[in-house]
């Protein structure tokens, strides 16, 4: 069971193929504006290192937001039209999600997705990692307050300059892909033509209209 | 011994509101076409929002070429190759269409054609008839004017363009100041069609070059509005109309018209969603008439944003020797030539 897994929703590009819980191949690089060059070159080279054939994936992981509008698009774009052509099984996951499946185990933890004017993209998981707080797009001031009623927690950022609270440890976001595919890959799969970015946050056009 | 056989092309486009995918033969025979639009969503907003426009190409993408598929009656492994716009349009968008067809490129290992969209909306008409050269292209729509000359397949001059709007976009403006509902460029051209020119405005760039500007005249208009609405004198919507489109067919006549005298045209070619304008079109025709040379205006559907010029396009830049590779990028703007 080979599993692609795809995450451009930052100014990196995650991706891996993994094999009955080993690692094949992965990649994580920076681009920046570089992502929609760079991102399928990479992808194909993992493929020719390792001798496979697109056809050879049995199931398709990718991270469908929060983060860089742009950024999130490339990578869905790549996982739909892969997951549409080759009839492969495709299943989405949050980025905030496998920011937390990444962190320390036994604790609760906070990613934490910067998303400018005071705000960030957000969620609350407990140490099994069930969302008790869902993704969601909210100030850093009431996320404050949320985080009052916790004990104990971790936050998971690659934001840290950004945030503003103070004598707070931050964990580093590096994805450990292999847990992330782990802890996801048996859930029910989606229709390609379905998936889709979870933006969490309307365009400002759209937001400007409604007030 | 492929290029002189049949050879069919899927084309992707997703440069500004519309998304669509099409296959095409040998360049000139249509096999499907889809067109996924996005134009009632953006009337809300008085234009076209750059990011909800890229949301709705990714949501629409795979949808849009399944159906092409499935209306040609085709595979993937039934394609030659994948010709894509990589600009210049709205770059989110653009990024779609681009991703997907490097996508496909890898999964099919099929060579990849990358099409300038101008050079798109000239081959629209080759799904018409068949070029001869030497050839002047007339592009005008919402983002572009520019007056092109060619030699041969895919040997692109460019005598001039815009130095601001693009005539289309000047349509729209004056259409907004007018008081019509976006997109108001064809609705200004249909009022103007009761035409009195009782309105003076200036022809704007009456020189030598081949170049248009249109800016000056979308202020003029915007001014006259605005004074005749402080001496409390109704607008004439119809006159202003006509007198505005007057003068920005006029530009443009005047600029084609000495481009055909100094290069000696014998085919002129009119393309891009402006090519619709019913005044420009009798202009064209009386000119064509008057220097004796051959006009091609293609029908609607191949004068707005589409895939099927851009895989006809695709077929002759494939001929020409252009490919890309996976680290294709899209570019807001570049330069046919």
């Amino acid at each position: 069971m080979k599993i692609l897994y795809i995450d451009t929703s930052s100014s990196y590009l995650y991706t891996a193929i993994i094999e009955n819980q080993s690692k094949i191949a992965e990649i994580k690089k920076e681009f920046g504006q570089n992502l929609s060059k760079e991102a399928l070159p990479e992808i194909a080279s993992m493929f020719n290192t390792h001798n496979l054939k697109p056809e050879d994936i049995n199931k398709i992981i990718v991270v469908n937001g929060p983060g860089s509008f742009t950024g999130i698009r490339i990578g869905i774009t790549i996982a739909k039209v892969y997951a549409w052509s080759l009839d492969k099984p495709i299943i989405t996951i949050s980025a905030l999600e496998a920011m937390a499946i990444s962190g320390e185990e036994n604790t609760y933890h906070v990613p934490i997705i910067d998303a400018r004017r005071d705000h960030c993209y957000t969620a609350i998981f407990n140490e099994k990692n069930e969302a008790i707080v869902k993704p969601c797009y909210i100030s850093y001031e009431k996320l404050a307050e949320e985080l009052k009623s916790l004990k104990e927690y971790t936050i998971v950022s690659n934001d840290q300059e950004k945030i503003p609270f103070k004598n707070q440890r931050i964990e580093k976001y590096t994805p450990n892909i292999q847990k992330i595919v782990n802890s996801v890959k048996d859930r029910d799969t989606v229709n390609p033509h379905s998936v889709n970015p979870e933006y969490l946050k309307l365009t400002e056009a759209e937001e400007s209209k409604q007030a | 011994m492929k290029e002189t056989k049949e050879m069919y092309i899927l084309g992707i486009e997703s440069s500004c509101d519309e998304t669509s995918a099409s296959i095409v033969k040998n360049g000139t025979e249509e096999i499907a076409t889809v067109i996924s639009s996005q134009i009632d969503i953006h009337k809300n907003y008085g234009g076209v929002v750059p990011e909800i426009a890229s949301r709705h190409h990714v949501k629409n993408i795979t949808i849009v070429l399944e159906e092409c598929l499935q209306r040609a009656n085709m595979t993937m492994d039934q394609i030659d190759a994948i010709a894509i716009t990589y600009g210049p349009g709205l770059i989110g968008s653009l990024l779609i269409g681009l991703e997907a067809a490097k996508t496909l490129s890898f999964i099919y290992n099929k060579p990849l054609i990358p099409v300038h969209h101008i050079a798109g909306h000239i081959y629209a008409n080759s799904l018409v008839r068949p070029f001869q050269f030497p050839l002047l292209a007339l592009v005008v729509s919402g983002g572009h004017t520019e007056i092109i000359e060619m030699t041969n397949h895919y040997k692109f001059n460019k005598l001039g363009g815009t130095l601001d709007d693009a005539i289309g976009e000047c349509y729209d403006k004056v259409a907004r100041v007018i008081g019509l509902e976006y997109p108001g460029g064809k609705k200004l051209d249909k009022l103007a069609q009761l035409e009195k020119c009782t309105y003076q405005l200036p022809i704007p760039l009456h020189d030598d070059s081949y170049n248009f500007s249109f800016s000056g005249l979308k202020s003029a208009v915007i001014n006259l509005a605005h004074n005749e609405e402080q001496r409390g004198r109704e607008l004439n919507k119809e006159d202003l109309a006509a007198s505005f489109e007057k003068v920005a067919i006029e530009s443009v006549i005047n600029k084609v018209k000495k481009a055909v005298i100094d290069k000696k045209i014998k085919y002129l070619i009119v393309a891009g969603g402006v090519a619709a304008n019913q005044r420009l079109r009798k202009e064209i025709e009386k000119l064509g008439s008057e220097m004796n040379i051959e006009i091609s205006i293609p029908p609607m559907k191949y004068c707005t944003d589409n895939a099927t010029m851009i895989a006809a396009a695709g077929y002759y830049a494939y001929l020409d020797g252009r490919r890309a590779d996976l680290s294709l990028n899209s570019k807001s703007q570049d330069k046919l030539v």
